[in-house]
């Protein structure tokens, strides 16, 4: 295999990657700010379920989620594809972390704006999507590029189940060639030439909010 | 019930080496960390290029990727001098996780106002006595819970050295599936040992962080960046 056959091998793996990525992120930013609303909109009997989910999803490394998920639920008759069970498990593990920042964000938003709504004849749920959300979502950019640029460095964890990612590509090519240094070396430049700009790009957005919203 | 004892016995010896694991690296880290951080904001340009760049490159790359390529690639040559692959993991992951904490101990040494640092100049302290005379004594207690939550990350990213056959927990556990084939019970009964070690911590490190955000003057403003303890994505 020449450099030009692994590169492009890799990067196929690559956009497997993409996919796990984007997928945990969605999974990741629905399921964030679920557990952000449950607890500041406060739902009845809903406070110490959404808790007793945050911690355990925070404190089982993603590894293990995925391990449950996978081979854990498969045991039992409930057949996960390795791919869905990645996608769930980076997904609900981020998004648990990410509903901290999202409920920040929702903070910013005075509760005398709530009020208003419900004055002007708005339900809680209307309220919630045209009146608090719209003011809480240039906060909420940051961590959902954070979590982004996260969940594509996590998605190596995918090739833990079998999901053929980049990672998983790049092992497969060692056993083939015995190159490993080479391979290893181009998964990382990939990485690299991916991550670092979108990560430096995060930090000047965040520095920019910081300072032109200010608190 | 028996055999669910069984199992925290055959996983107490992985727990183990999971906490030698986790307490190397947590040791190096903070050394690192701390020497990465005060090179960042080092008198010398290039010292501070080399340690921003530190902490640019290894986030970027992912732990798992850094794991196997740090196992792949010395894996050979530590075992040629009797090295267990333990300390691949203590090595990999310390060069990761330290790419994170060092940037939260440099903002921690950049909050000191700039003019303690000037005052100390005009006192006639030189840069490493203003460091350790002046920055270090107000930089290291606020450091403590963020330190706390990196030891939180690094409990739970040492189960990625299951991947290279380090005997930690996870690698047991995964042992301990394929003789009893009950993948989703033992997992669980992993998760729920991860949990018992992690959720004291979490606890006393939002107390301690607590402790130390009242006397800031961030008091009542809205918590825009809480700290939660991320890990090395």
């Amino acid at each position: 295999m020449g450099l030009k056959e692994i590169v492009s091998e890799l990067l196929t793996g690559g956009l497997v990657t993409l996919e796990v990525a984007t997928g945990a992120w969605a999974v990741s930013v629905t399921f964030g700010l679920l557990l952000a609303m449950l607890r500041e909109v406060g739902v009845p009997g809903m406070r110490w379920p959404a808790l007793v989910t945050t911690t355990a999803l925070r404190s089982v490394p993603q590894l293990v989620v995925l391990y449950i998920l996978y081979f854990g639920l498969g045991a039992v008759g409930i057949n996960v594809p390795p791919l869905l069970a990645a996608i769930v498990g980076l997904g609900i593990t981020d998004g648990a972390f990410s509903a901290e920042y999202y409920r920040a964000s929702l903070l910013t938003v005075s509760a005398s704006q709530r009020d208003a709504g419900y004055s002007v004849g708005l339900s809680r749920v209307a309220t919630f999507r045209r009146v608090v959300m719209p003011q809480a979502v240039p906060y909420m950019v940051p961590p959902w590029l954070n979590s982004f640029v996260g969940l594509l460095k996590t998605a190596t964890l995918a090739s833990a189940v079998g999901v053929p990612e980049i990672l998983y590509d790049g092992s497969n090519i060692i056993d083939q060639t015995g190159k490993i240094v080479y391979v290893m070396v181009i998964i990382i430049l990939i990485y690299v030439v991916v991550t670092m700009p979108l990560a430096r790009f995060v930090g000047i957005l965040e520095s920019r909010r910081r300072t032109t919203v200010g608190t | 019930m028996l055999e669910f004892l069984s199992w925290l016995a055959i996983l107490w010896g992985g727990l183990i080496v999971t906490i030698q694991l986790t307490a190397a690296t947590v040791v190096l880290t903070v050394l690192l960390s701390a020497a990465v951080a005060v090179g960042g904001v080092h008198p010398w340009k290039v010292v501070r290029i080399i340690a921003r760049g530190y902490a640019d490159l290894f986030r970027s790359i992912p732990l798992l990727a850094l794991l196997t390529f740090v196992y792949f690639g010395l894996g050979s040559f530590t075992a040629h001098l009797g090295l267990p692959a333990l300390w691949l993991a203590v090595f990999a992951l310390t060069l990761s996780e330290s790419a994170y904490l060092s940037e939260n101990y440099r903002a921690g040494l950049e909050a000191i106002p700039r003019t303690q640092w000037e005052d100390a100049r005009s006192l006639g302290l030189k840069w490493r006595q203003t460091v350790i005379l002046i920055v270090l004594p107000q930089a290291i207690p606020p450091a403590i819970p963020t330190t706390l939550n990196a030891t939180i990350g690094i409990i739970k990213d040492s189960s990625l050295a299951s991947i290279i056959a380090v005997s930690e927990v996870t690698l047991i556990a995964t042992q301990l599936v394929s003789a009893t084939f009950l993948p989703l019970q033992v997992y669980l009964t992993l998760g729920l040992m991860y949990l018992a070690l992690i959720v004291p911590l979490t606890i006393l490190s939002a107390r301690v962080e607590r402790a130390f955000s009242g006397t800031s003057a961030s008091r009542g403003a809205v918590p825009l960046e809480p700290a939660v303890p991320g890990g090395a994505h």
